[in-house]
């Protein structure tokens, strides 16, 4: 559409390398619970082979099993009919993607497509991201051949992977029947995969179970790990500086070799691969920095686009237009930094509140009413915020302030 | 609805790439309004969702990490090669620099608006989803949110910062009539650069505004509206589109 200031090169998907973040590593039998085991898992997710290589079946048995949580629960309140929500949405799937159909599978839920309707057509089960081929996984048995289409669609594997829990050998032992792998085939493909360092990749936790089925799944994603070995890597500018000075110590871009850059920066944790994309990123930047450089004859040619951008500014010059747009851009990101700490602030108060919430119930464990499962338990956490909230100041909307810690109740007076 | 109208317009008038990197808003909606939404189906999507959040958003960062110091390089082998010199190249080539370093910080501040955007999407359909549910979704799922890389917009505010600054040497004081015949011939070929970042930044700040105007289901969740004094007097002189603005 327009010269981009940035040239991008495709580069591996990797995980977080240095998320410090401490997601709670047991999850807790709650409402929450799936959320947060659910999240887990996306901390813990590679986004590929590791988890293309689960069944689908096996999934989803697993959720069932390990729903002792009220939400996951209450939903899948059989193995039936989680199986057939499940399949509800593999036979939309196929139905509108107009892939091979179960016919059993479609035939009894067709019925229930009422509520599919188009814009569900394509959406929300059909992810660019991630995309891999088709997976390769074998079925080994009934509940296996109804999801063949499905296993096709490797979206399904990506998400459906989120929801497990590779943290109970139990619940695996329970399924490995169910499983479309066998256990023994999970073991010696395990050792075939790199295991991440443990230094680095604090989310990976090395699973006791056989849950984990790595297998050697050619995931053609040009967006997926090649193997284990590769965390996210998320870049500094400090970090970036000693590898710029890495790479001048070894005779500039082109001379440099990512070995060797690597071994002369001696950061631990990071490995030969995020070096490697990283050379080539800042290869391309380097020798190609502007797009619009690379044409001096972009200044003859006059499109009438060009010229009716110049209008939107007023006809103004180019330093005018410059600093108009800087304005906007400005207030643009004041903006977005005003609302990001109130959304943090409410978040806060919110955190604050359910924990008062928590609190206050478990003291009344002694058979009395308890309002921690009542369903408006939403719209109380919205009272007990909007009393609080009351405290905001108008100039805290109005104002663009340095980011502060966040406190559990704001006073007129903190102004 | 507000919303989903919203992102959908601010997706259409982000920048190309970015486009498929946006919250699916609309699908997690009839998802929720289905007879029988599952939770965990719920939440595989949303980890997805995040996932796909976090790739690109460090991605992105990495690239504004490694053009930065382009950037400043550029500037400071001009500023050794020309020194004080004001000759016609000193002054097309710090053209170059200035729109570059403009359209650079506009980027990034599109990064945030993304991330910003994309947290905001979420906070609401956990919300929607816990009406609908009658759950407690919401909160602690947020709370593992705000720790997500693709939140974590400091580094990239900060480069943002970090220009505002340093441009102020870049620009001119004052715009001599000169300058300015000079520069409308080189203009278009630059203007077309920032178009599509200013289009974009005005489209999110009118977003962020519409957003905040007043919703429905006003709660205590809900963020008051928009300050936008100081952006009404700029926006003004500029006669924006109507489809930016609708």
């Amino acid at each position: 559409m327009e010269a981009r200031p940035v040239q991008r090169s495709g580069s591996r998907e990797l995980s977080n390398l240095t998320r410090t973040s401490s997601i709670p590593s047991t999850p807790n039998p709650s409402s929450a619970a799936a959320a947060e085991v659910a999240f887990m898992r996306s901390e813990n997710n590679n986004n590929n082979t590791q988890f293309m290589s689960k069944p689908l079946g096996g999934q989803n048995y697993h959720l069932l099993a390990s729903s002792n949580g009220g939400a996951v629960g209450h939903i899948c309140s059989s193995s039936s009919s989680g199986f057939s929500t499940n399949l509800h949405y593999s036979s939309m799937e196929k139905h509108y993607a107009s892939s091979s159909s179960n016919a059993a599978a479609a035939a009894a839920l067709r019925d229930d497509s009422s509520w599919c309707s188009d814009s569900l057509h394509g959406g929300f089960l059909d992810f660019p991201e991630n995309h891999h081929q088709a997976s390769q996984i074998e079925d080994g048995g009934g509940i296996g051949a109804a999801f063949d289409d499905i296993q096709k669609r490797n979206d399904w594997h990506e998400w459906a992977d989120h929801l497990i829990t590779d943290e109970d050998p139990l619940l695996s032992t329970n399924w490995n029947d169910l499983l479309l792998e066998t256990s023994s085939q999970s073991d010696s493909k395990k050792t075939l995969q790199v295991q991440p360092q443990p230094q680095i990749v604090q989310q990976q936790q090395p699973s006791p179970s056989v849950s984990v089925e790595l297998r050697p799944v050619s995931t053609t994603s040009s967006n997926s790990n090649n193997g284990n070995g590769k965390a996210r890597m998320r870049w500094t500018p400090e970090l970036h500086e000693a590898f710029v000075e890495a790479v001048n110590s070894l005779g500039g871009s082109e001379r440099a070799t990512p070995k060797g850059v690597l071994k002369k920066m001696k950061v631990e944790g990071l490995t030969i691969y995020h070096v490697k994309s990283h050379l080539q990123k800042y290869r391309t930047a380097r020798y190609r920095p502007e797009p619009s450089e690379t044409g001096s004859s972009e200044k003859k040619l006059t499109p009438l686009e060009h010229i009716t951008s110049l209008d939107l500014k007023g006809g103004m010059g180019i330093t005018e237009a410059l600093r108009l747009q800087m304005e906007v851009q400005k207030q643009l990101h004041e903006q977005l930094e005003i609302q990001r700490n109130l959304q943090l602030r409410i978040e806060e108060q919110g955190k604050y509140l359910q924990m008062m919430f928590e609190k206050q119930n478990s003291g009344l464990s002694k058979g009395t009413a308890s309002t921690s499962d009542s369903p408006s338990k939403s719209e109380q956490e919205d009272k007990k915020i909007s009393d609080s909230k009351d405290h905001l100041t108008p100039e805290e909307t109005g104002k663009c302030k340095e980011p502060e810690s966040p406190q559990p109740k704001r006073h007129k007076t903190d102004n | 609805m507000k919303f989903g109208k919203r992102i959908k317009e601010q997706i259409q008038e982000s920048l190309p790439e970015w486009r498929d990197k946006f919250l699916r808003y609309k699908e997690l909606k009839n998802l929720i309004s289905s007879p029988d939404p599952a939770e965990f189906i719920f939440i595989g999507l949303l980890n997805s969702e995040i996932e796909k959040f976090n790739a690109f958003f460090v991605e992105q960062e990495e690239d504004f990490i490694i053009h930065h110091k382009v950037l400043q390089y550029r500037i400071q082998r001009l500023v050794e090669k020309y020194g004080d010199n004001d000759d016609e190249t000193f002054r097309e080539e710090i053209g170059e620099i200035r729109k570059d370093i403009v359209n650079f910080h506009g980027e990034m501040v599109l990064l945030v608006s993304y991330s910003n955007i994309n947290y905001t999407g979420l906070a609401k359909i956990l919300k929607k989803y816990d009406r609908r549910s009658g759950g407690a979704l919401r909160s602690p799922f947020v709370q593992k949110v705000l720790h997500q890389p693709f939140f974590k917009t400091d580094l990239v505010s900060r480069l943002v910062r970090e220009w505002e600054t340093t441009i102020d040497a870049v620009f001119p004081a004052s715009n001599a009539e000169a300058e300015r015949g000079y520069e409308r011939s080189a203009a278009v070929s630059s203007a077309a650069a920032g178009e599509g970042i200013f289009r974009n930044t005005v489209a999110a700040l009118v977003t962020m505004r519409e957003m905040r105007r007043g919703s429905s289901t006003y709660s205590a969740l809900s963020l008051p509206p928009v300050n936008l004094y100081d952006l009404d007097l700029v926006l003004q002189p500029i006669h924006i589109p109507s489809p930016i603005l609708s």
